[in-house]
């Protein structure tokens, strides 16, 4: 009774103020994972029938046939470069052809030779070069296994799990079925013979193929009946949620596969959940479904879809890193399981590995409802080599205008010019930085997007160029639902060129929106993208200007009265169904608009877009937010998580609603969430239109000094921030961390939530607890093996300069204005002590350095320095990067980009260096062999020397020594 | 966000600097008149805080040493540092050090972007002007203003007086009241007594005359009559009793159904005598439906024949109703009472400069809403469709301590759609007509009106504006 109770009780209670779960469906209400799940582990019926093995320059292939059906279906495997496999099935011969993913890869990714090493009836061997990795193919039952040495790193269908859903004929109908009842029962006996041996073993097709045939034993007029009931129950042909009804025309065409890690205790990403870091087992529960979907006041730690899915996790242990990405669009969900069960090793070759039964094995499986299983396998085996191997895949992070780094206010909704203009004193009056000022969709007129409501934006070119005296900016919402209004120039453009997406009979398919009856343009569709990007150019898109930029919210595409608030699954765009590409629909606006605001400014300017809705790739065009969270402590928390699992899988430019989007925060949790999201990448206070107002000097002087003091950190650390976006469009790592990111053997690492690191070298602990008096931050850094001699890491607090050792848990006692934040010894960091109105206003500001020494006096960093907003630092090689490294008592700025050609204004203005002993003098030296005494002082108490004005360029090679 | 009331345009008075000519070698960049004691060329520089001794050419050379910002007056280098801008012809204020240099224009005679791409201005002599020229006109119409409020506060002085005069009258009346109610309840409780009397001694007379068919005039009472009807004697009259004893008084022959006769019983099978009272017997008194069999006329009737009893009877009622009159008199003095001292407890300002404004009720449109305020009453908001919306009662005033009446909160308005009741806030501003200015929504459901009047206007604002400094 006790445990039924708190259910109960958790349910109801859980009921008032939350998201509305029976709206959206679980696994047993989506009849393919239902399908799908009803598997279970066991011999799988696949068979690669190596006779049709072919071996080429760039790929294998061979067939797999399903011995319950004899389907065939053709593998493809590819090693690509960089350490990669790349596995790809599909039906040999499909009815039609299955959707394949396009637009997300950035390239055909580049191939490297597979050569056979050993072949015999039982499998193939093939090298994966020259690491001793070996890919092993086996024959029956069909599996795959990725070796390194003695080591099994992966292996795909090990646990029969592959599933198929071929395309097919409906069966269900009296017609077909009188046709070929003479066929089925002869099927039947068959498949009677085959089966018997293993009569456990079920598969789709195999539970299928059962009912059609015990159908056929049935005399013919109950047989029609017990089919049509079967085929509705199974919903391979339809399926009805709620009011709604999907008609699948192609029928039942879903795919699964399980992939076993062994060695494999944790593993991350598959965002978007608003859940823990670390995965969680799905056992006993649902999968982590992956659906792009607008839930309203969603839950916490749940595995419900949310509105973006990037089907990328990551595997991690002491010994190495891996990723599966598994590129399908459509509806899919991941199940985790872990157990120490024996992994059948088999293979002349692989007879010495038995006997390490005790590792543990994450085995992870995942079900889509249609498409191909086409899966990169990112072998590592570092998380800086995960993060490269994916980059490789689906490009990099957008590197952002320097000043969408900045603090941004946002609120649905600013009334009018006037409610702007007084935003916009407030920050001054208040001496608060920020850079953009956001309208949600109020600003518009009757929610037509690129128009502006008449009476409350009258002029708003002059709010702009308001703005633009202030050196600040403004960002407009823009979303794909388009007003069905025969006045509107948008919806009649989208109407008469065909753009719009269109429901199963052909007509524009129609939902509800913000504007009511709503079209929803088909961004899948190239020329109109094309001509959704021409609507931002200057002259279409009325009273925009330079500093105007874009929010896409409601792309996932939000339908207020379609199936689980989202678009019907048979709607078409062209040819495919929304159900073969959902998940693409918010990438493909993001990509639209991002284009659009780079075409206006001639290519010459760098976008900023925000999106809500995303997949794999949507790194490349902006922004994302964790969308409509609470104004709650848990949520505040969670936005940890959530962003640090973005990171994972690319998509660093991350932030939840400073002060959370429903209900009203306390003051406290108010200054806790500005504390903590200005050490978040995007950093952005944002507010439901029902709750009272909270700029950040409503809430009296004291609490308006911390929102102010936070913001302002936020300001002085811009240039590290770019320096870390920097490398995040340069090669793919994250800018948001999990600590065993840098520490991947550091266990103790490996499931926390409530720290991060930004780069390698701050370590940040926000305060997010009520009431909070102190945290307790884990310091890593034991001194890695790999070091000849074994020295403690070091931390300093950035605050008090005083300096902790590694490898512990350190208890900080915290007041209402404390925000941990510790600088890893050995690093150097820049900061702009002059914190200014907006970060424009700052551009041409000098530099200050903090050098953290490391226990052997060492540091090193970097400076990076470009215009800040234009793409002249890619395409004209206009940009500094500097190496900066402390060595034997002397700092040197050397450069990193001989190629590249920059000229700054900014100046080194101080150097701040930590942990260090007192010199008797310090020189400056430049290249033109001059040499300055520098003026100093020195805190010995906390071991502090800063040096006094170098004054030198921040552009060029100088040293100070130190003597 | 309605901690700081503005005052409005009345305080911008250009403060007229006298400013002397600077004959240092050198000149300091951002510090007013009165700082310059603490830059005189010298050898080192103090901090103001005296913190740190700094080489002289350390002030302004574009590095923070003080932590007081005071050796970089004239450039951003200090966080905290703030830099002066003479504006000559203009006002003269400070800004933060973090505005100087960085490419927007903050000083009018462009001081602070001495080193910025950005093209500043002097427009201090056109702001001077403008500025001097609108102080001007408006400390002309603030004369007119402030006459205006003299004559609200008069006014208000002269309706205080009225209504506490009021309020004594209504006081005096209500006392004579009570001294009347007194009497008219004594005078009222001794007729009643008197009649009763009298009526019980007829019953008594007519119970020993019972037999008597000379009975006939007596008066009657319920309680006779209700013996009369009570045939079996066991204290109430049945539904039988009725059909015994009573016809139709149309139809004496005609037998009364069980319907009529439980209807008679205002619904009841048997009735004791109280209920008898309220039911039959009213029937029995009007006499127009059923009469008790053999016998003529009306039951209650009777007694009207005995003049000693009809003037009793009669007399009580008259002492009853003039009861009633004062009483009700009373209690409408006594609510106007109430309500004219909750008027005068509401606080109307140092002056009671706002009581002018009771009874008022100001309107505005804005787009397809009607809003209007009635001061210290309530707020509320029209629809183009009729419906009112209640934005909120008379709450308090809110202003910050040192200007209480500058805003006032109306609370506690009709409740929102999944969220707090409708508020509003009510910014006084100086102007010549009292009228409403504008009504903003800045949250949903929290409104924020601006009532402009003379009232607010203030005096000693013409202080302001000048140089804190000097």
């Amino acid at each position: 009774m006790g445990p039924l109770l708190v259910l109960w009780l958790a349910v109801f209670l859980s009921g008032t103020w939350a998201v509305d779960r029976g709206n959206f469906k679980t696994c047993d209400q989506s009849a393919f994972c239902k399908r799908q799940r009803a598997l279970k582990p066991g011999q799988s019926p696949y068979r690669a029938l190596l006779e049709t093995l072919e071996l080429t320059n760039t790929k294998l292939t061979l067939q797999l046939i399903n011995d319950n059906n004899k389907v065939r279906l053709l593998l493809e495997l590819y090693r690509l470069q960089g350490n990669m496999t790349r596995v790809k099935i599909n039906e040999l011969k499909p009815l039609k052809p299955r959707f394949e993913v396009p637009d997300v890869l950035i390239n055909d990714p580049p191939t490297e030779p597979l050569s056979l090493l050993s072949q015999d009836e039982n499998g193939v061997v093939l090298s994966l070069g020259a690491d001793s990795q070996w890919l092993i193919v086996s024959a029956k039952p069909f599996r795959l296994d990725i070796m390194e040495g003695r080591e099994v790193l992966l292996s795909l269908n090990s646990r029969g799990l592959l599933a198929f859903e071929h395309l097919r004929i409906r069966k269900d109908t009296i017609s077909y079925k009188i046709k070929n009842k003479v066929y089925s029962a002869w099927e039947n006996i068959k498949w009677v013979f085959s089966r018997l041996p293993k009569s456990s073993q079920v598969d789709p097709e195999g539970a299928e193929k059962k009912e059609e045939t015990d159908a056929a034993n049935e005399p013919a007029e109950g047989e029609v009946c017990v089919c049509v009931c079967t085929a509705k129950e199974d919903g391979m042909w339809e399926e009805t949620f709620k009011s709604h009804t999907d008609n699948k025309p192609n029928g039942p065409s879903s795919i699964s596969l399980d992939f076993s890690l062994p060695g494999v205790e944790h593993v991350y990403g598959i965002p978007e959940h608003a859940d823990s870091l670390k995965l969680k087992t799905t056992d006993g529960g649902d999968p982590y479904r992956l659906f792009n979907l607008d839930v309203f006041q969603y839950e916490l730690f749940n595995p419900m879809a949310l509105y973006g899915a990037i089907p990328v996790m990551l595997s991690h242990s002491a010994q190495r890193t891996m990723g599966i990405f598994w590129l399908n669009a459509a509806e899919t969900w991941v199940d985790i399981s872990s157990n120490t069960a024996g992994k059948t090793v088999f293979g002349q070759m692989l007879d010495y590995v038995q006997g390490s039964s005790e590792t543990p094995q994450t085995d992870v499986r995942w079900i889509s409802e249609s498409g191909i299983i086409d899966v990169f396998i990112m072998l590592g085996p570092t998380p800086t080599d995960v993060f490269s191997q994916y980059a490789s895949l689906t490009g990099t992070q957008a590197f952002p205008p320097l000043s969408a780094l900045a603090y941004h206010q946002c609120r649905w909704n600013y009334n009018d010019q006037e409610d702007v203009a007084a935003v916009d004193q407030g920050f001054d009056e208040h001496d608060i930085p920020y850079d953009f000022i956001w309208l949600d969709i109020e600003h518009t007129d009757g929610k037509r997007y690129f128009t502006w409501d008449p009476h409350k934006f009258p002029q708003p070119k002059d709010m702009l160029q308001g703005l633009v005296d202030k050196r600040r900016k403004m960002v407009t919402i823009v979303d794909p639902h388009i007003k069905v209004d025969s006045s509107y120039k948008i919806h009649n453009e989208i109407r008469s060129k065909g753009f719009y997406v269109k429901n199963k009979d052909g007509g524009d398919y129609e939902g509800w929106c913000w504007p009511g009856n709503s079209g929803y343009p088909d961004f899948t569709n190239p020329e109109m993208r094309a001509w959704w990007a021409s609507m931002f150019a200057y002259d279409q898109y009325e009273g925009s200007m330079e500093n105007m930029y874009t929010w896409n919210d409601m792309n996932e595409p939000s339908v207020f009265n379609g199936p689980e608030v989202t678009m019907h699954k048979d709607a078409l765009h062209g040819n495919w169904e929304n159900r073969d590409l959902h998940n693409l629909y918010g990438l493909y606006v993001q990509m639209a608009t991002a284009e659009g605001l780079i075409e206006r400014s001639g290519g010459v300017e760098r976008p900023f877009v925000l999106t809500r809705a995303f997949f794999a790739g949507s790194q490349r065009y902006g922004a994302v937010w964790t969308g409509d969270n609470t104004a709650e402590w848990e949520h505040l928390k969670i936005s940890i998580p959530m962003c640090l699992s973005l990171g994972l899988v690319g998509v660093s430019f991350c932030g939840a609603d400073v002060g959370g989007f429903f209900k009203s925060p306390s003051t406290e949790l108010l200054v806790r969430w500005y504390q903590t999201g200005a050490y978040q990448p995007f950093f952005r206070a944002h507010a439901h239109l029902d709750t009272p107002r909270r700029e950040p000097w409503l809430f009296g002087p004291e609490n308006t000094a911390l929102i102010r003091e936070a913001v302002r950190q936020r300001y002085a650390l811009l240039p590290y921030w770019y320096q870390l976006f920097y490398h995040a469009h340069h090669s793919g790592q994250p800018v948001m961390r999990p600590l065993w990111v840098e520490y991947p053997q550091d266990t103790a690492t490996f499931s926390m939530d409530d720290q991060f690191l930004l780069g390698e070298d701050l370590l940040v602990h926000p305060v997010t607890e009520e009431g909070g008096r102190g945290v307790t931050a884990y310091l890593p850094g034991k001194g890695e093996a790999t070091a000849l001699f074994c020295v403690l890491q070091v931390w300093f607090d950035v605050h008090t300069f005083q300096k902790h050792n590694g490898a512990q848990n350190l208890y900080i006692p915290v007041t209402i204005s404390s925000i941990p934040v510790f600088q890893r010894g050995g690093s150097i960091i820049p900061r702009k002590a002059r914190v200014r109105r907006s970060s424009s206003c700052m551009e041409h500001d000098p530099y200050t350095l903090f050098v953290a020494l490391s226990p052997k006096r060492f540091a090193q960093g970097e400076l990076y320095i470009d215009d800040g907003h234009t793409f002249n630092f890619d395409k004209q090689k206009q940009f500094i990067h500097r190496r900066l490294s402390f060595a034997n008592k002397a700092l040197s700025s050397r450069n990193l980009a001989p190629g590249s050609q920059f000229i700054t204004p900014s100046w080194i203005e101080k150097i701040v260096i930590l942990g260090a002993s007192k010199p008797s003098k310090a020189t400056l030296k430049t290249p033109d062999g001059k040499e300055n005494l520098l003026e100093f002082e020195f805190d010995a108490s906390m071991s502090v020397l800063t040096l006094r004005k170098p004054g030198v360029n921040a552009g060029v090679d100088w040293t100070v020594v130190l003597q | 966000m309605f901690t700081n009331c503005s005052l409005g345009h009345c305080h911008i008075i250009v403060a007229v600097v006298l400013w002397s000519i600077c004959v240092d070698s050198r000149k300091i960049r951002g510090i007013s008149l009165s700082y310059k004691r603490f830059y005189r060329e010298r050898k080192s520089f103090l901090c103001i805080d005296g913190s740190k001794m700094i080489p002289f050419d350390q002030v302004n050379d574009d590095y923070c040493d003080c932590m007081d910002g005071s050796d970089e007056p004239g450039t951003a280098a200090c966080p905290t540092g703030r830099f002066y801008c003479t504006n000559l012809g203009y006002r003269s204020h400070y800004i933060p050090s973090s505005r100087v240099n960085d490419g927007i224009c903050d000083c009018c005679d462009a001081s602070d972007e001495y080193r910025s791409q950005t093209p500043c201005q002097n427009t201090c002599r056109n702001l001077g002007q403008r500025e001097r020229a609108e102080v001007e006109g408006q400390t002309r119409v603030l004369g007119e203003r402030l006459r205006l409020k003299q004559l609200l506060i008069e006014e208000g002085v002269l309706t205080w007086r009225e209504k506490q005069a009021q309020l004594r009258d209504l006081q005096r009346v209500s006392d004579d009241l009570q001294t009347q109610l007194d009497d008219l309840r004594k005078e009222e409780a001794r007729r009643k007594e008197e009649a009763d009397a009298l009526r019980e001694r007829e019953i008594g007379a007519r119970e020993t005359a019972d037999n008597s068919p000379t009975s006939h005039y007596r008066p009657e009472s319920p309680i006779s009559v209700f013996k009369e009807l009570d045939s079996n004697r066991d204290g109430s009259i049945t539904v039988d009793e009725v059909q015994a004893k009573l016809s139709p008084v149309q139809d004496e022959e005609h037998a009364l159904s069980e319907d009529e006769a439980v209807a008679l019983l205002g619904g009841a099978h048997r009735v004791d005598l109280s209920r008898f009272e309220e039911t039959l017997w009213t029937s029995l008194r009007t006499g127009d439906s059923v009469t008790i069999k053999g016998r003529r006329g009306v039951p209650g009737s009777l007694a009207d024949e005995d003049p000693n009893i009809k003037a009793a009877v009669s007399a009580a009622e008259k002492a009853s109703a003039d009861l009633k009159r004062v009483e009700d008199a009373y209690e409408t003095v006594y609510m106007e009472i109430r309500d004219l001292r909750e008027k005068l407890s509401i606080d109307y300002g140092s002056e009671r400069e706002f009581l002018f404004l009771h009874d008022q009720c100001f309107q505005l449109k804005v787009y397809e809403y009607i809003y209007e305020l009635c001061p210290f009453s309530q707020v509320t908001q029209k629809s183009a469709s009729g419906e009112v919306v209640s934005l909120g009662k008379w709450g308090s005033w809110a202003g910050p301590p040192e200007n209480p009446y500058c805003q006032m909160r109306y609370e506690s308005g009709e409740p929102c759609w999944q969220g707090p009741t409708r508020n509003t806030m009510v910014m006084l501003i100086c102007g010549t007509e009292t009228a409403l200015r504008s009504v903003k929504e800045p949250s949903k459901c929290q409104y924020v009106m601006e009532l402009q009047t003379p009232v607010s206007c203030q005096p000693a604002l013409r202080q302001r504006g000048v140089h804190s400094e000097l």
